[in-house]
């Protein structure tokens, strides 16, 4: 009975276009005062506290550093110089400019930790290009909306920060380690039908005329993007910075790069990049906090452990149960972003990995894997979304290709569900 | 900001804080990496520090998120609702916002004077714990009005769109 008042009244306002957090507060509030009547206070100074502890756990941290991190290597100049250094080291000719973009997009996922940002950083210099050797501005946004969807695998990411924060026993540095290979899967996926629907429906027919830049020029001008990811992930691995200080420094690192090397960022930009980094930090750590108070009703007013136990005697082998999982979230992947399905997710879904006892890191790289996938299936797609805006198009344009895109991915994903080792072969390998 | 409207001053101090902590935690956490390798020592209190300015920019962020609308919500219904009902669903999700976080408020002013009452202190710095708590129903406070003032430019006629600037 209570429990069917937190998800209905969740629903509802969720439904009615009511901000998440305060959807799942709201809902959660209302449960826990139910469940305690004869309490003092109905039980609800647990809302603060729950709100509160959350959000001055100190791991937390790394989350608005990353998202500051993206905001400013967006800015900073580096893409534009990769892309230079990539289309010098494949060439010309068709269906080269879809590969370039998915690998820059791959190569800047080592650097910033969340999609939108990626896809802004790709977009702003791909789709221009792009269109100047003759793809058709849908196709480009398609690609790019794709690509940059392989940012919240490999590592830094901001989707693993929050599903570590969510589920013990899965800490930053394995999931960050465990998202490597499964993004780069995603990536080289993603570049199958980029190449093959260039092919077929002869799109970048004029890049062949195009102008290849030179290799030892570019390879210098990329120079100070190429070590980015190398600080940043080798200063993790090493032991010289926790997640939050690697972000710290990429920060500083990416303001060196963006002000006095490329000069794209001037004093005047700083404040503008800082606002707009904490307003979507303070969404993404609003969500967060309240999300905790909605857990924390789950858990108290004992909803999990029944489901749990039925899931058990129901008889479902781990694969079916697995393959709905899939399924459910493929579905809420396309009207939910990444950061809800998480918050709400990774809760509800505790009990079956715990039943079937899945290894978490891995199922924290599955469920990543599903909210990527989820970023660019249309209708709510935030990665098309900033892609479609850029190139001026409008989202439902892009359907007769982004499917493709869509199928390539969940054949990734089926590859590391049947093999688990892919997510898992490289924490081990590095000792977490 | 795009439009030429001067920018209401209590949207700039939110801005502000956000942006200036965002700068501060950034500082303090490059600060530490270089005093552990260039000395012995630890900060372990700017930890505690660090956490409890998140929390305020999380905070001072969201009211600019709300003056903004942009927190996140399911977007699918809302875009496809027409422009009537579309204003009657952002009146009844301000409502929504401006009743909970008067909750909120309530619940935290309570539990910064339970710890006012039994002298709690900080576990790393040992500083009354309601220094820092007190700060949460006052953003509370905060976060209410700023839902009522969005509810209030919803309501004025065509003060929606000149609002409502870039996500």
């Amino acid at each position: 009975m209570i429990a069917a008042v937190l998800f209905i009244l969740f629903i509802a306002l969720m439904l009615a276009g009511v901000p998440i957090g305060i959807a799942l507060g709201l809902g959660a509030t209302a449960a826990i005062a139910m469940a305690n009547v004869d309490t003092a206070n109905f039980g609800l100074l647990a809302v603060p506290q729950n709100f509160y502890a959350t959000l001055t756990k100190y791991p937390l941290l790394a989350l608005p550093m990353f998202v500051l991190v993206g905001s400013i290597f967006d800015r900073s100049g580096v893409a534009q110089r990769l892309i230079n250094l990539a289309i010098a080291l494949v060439g010309r000719g068709p269906g080269m400019l879809p590969v370039v973009a998915i690998a820059v997009a791959m190569f800047l996922g080592g650097i910033s930790g969340s999609g939108p940002a990626n896809a802004a950083a790709v977009g702003g210099v791909m789709i221009a290009a792009m269109a100047r050797a003759g793809y058709p501005a849908s196709f480009s946004a398609s690609v790019i909306g794709a690509a940059a969807s392989t940012d919240i695998l490999i590592p830094p990411s901001i989707a693993l920060i929050i599903y570590s924060v969510l589920t013990p026993g899965a800490s930053v540095p394995a999931l960050f380690a465990a998202g490597m290979l499964p993004g780069v899967l995603i990536g080289l996926a993603l570049m199958i039908p980029a190449v093959w629907l260039s092919r077929r429906h002869g799109l970048g027919a004029r890049e062949a005329e195009q102008a290849r830049p030179a290799l030892l020029v570019s390879l210098r001008e990329a120079f100070w993007g190429l070590t980015a990811p190398i600080l940043i992930l080798g200063g993790m691995r090493l032991g010289w910075f926790t997640p939050t200080e690697a972000a710290a420094v990429a920060v500083g690192y990416g303001l060196l790069i963006g002000m006095a090397i490329h000069k794209t960022i001037g004093v005047r930009d700083l404040l503008p990049i800082f606002r707009e980094a904490a307003e979507l930090s303070a969404v993404i750590l609003m969500v967060i906090g309240l999300a905790s108070i909605f857990a924390y009703a789950l858990s108290t007013l004992s909803i999990i452990d029944p489901i749990a136990k039925a899931i058990l005697s129901s008889g479902i082998s781990s694969s079916a149960a697995l393959a709905c999982i899939v399924i459910l979230l493929l579905i809420v992947g396309m009207f939910l972003d990444g950061i809800s399905i998480f918050l709400i997710f990774v809760p509800l879904l505790t009990p079956f990995m715990r039943a079937f006892q899945w290894d978490p890191v891995w199922f924290g790289i599955l469920m990543t894997m599903m909210v990527a996938v989820g970023q660019f299936t249309p209708p709510m797609a935030v990665n098309l979304m900033v892609s479609c805006k850029m190139a001026k198009v409008p989202i439902d344009q892009t359907f007769k290709w982004v499917w493709w895109f869509v199928l390539a991915v969940l054949i990734a994903v089926t590859a590391v569900v049947i093999f688990p080792g892919l997510a898992l072969w490289l924490p081990k390998a590095l000792g977490y | 900001m795009e439009n030429d409207k001067p920018v209401a001053w209590y949207r700039r101090a939110d801005d502000a804080i956000g942006a200036w902590l965002l700068a501060a935690l950034l500082v303090i956490t490059l600060v530490n990496v270089f005093v552990r390798y260039f000395t012995d020592q630890s900060f372990a209190w700017t930890e505690e520090l660090s956490s409890f300015l998140m929390l305020v920019m999380c905070l001072a962020g969201s009211a600019s998120a709300i003056t903004r609308d942009s927190h996140i919500r399911v977007e699918f219904f809302f875009e496809a609702a027409d422009p009537g009902r579309r204003a009657g669903f952002e009146k009844f999700s301000t409502l929504a916002n401006a009743l909970f976080f008067f909750g909120l408020g309530l619940l935290s002013a309570m539990m910064a004077w339970d710890e006012f009452r039994f002298g709690d202190t900080s576990p790393a710095i040992g500083l009354p714990k309601w220094w820092y708590s007190i700060w949460l129903p006052i953003f509370c406070a905060i976060l209410c009005t700023r839902s009522l003032q969005r509810f209030q430019q919803i309501q004025r006629p065509h003060g929606q769109a000149a609002e409502k600037d870039a996500p």
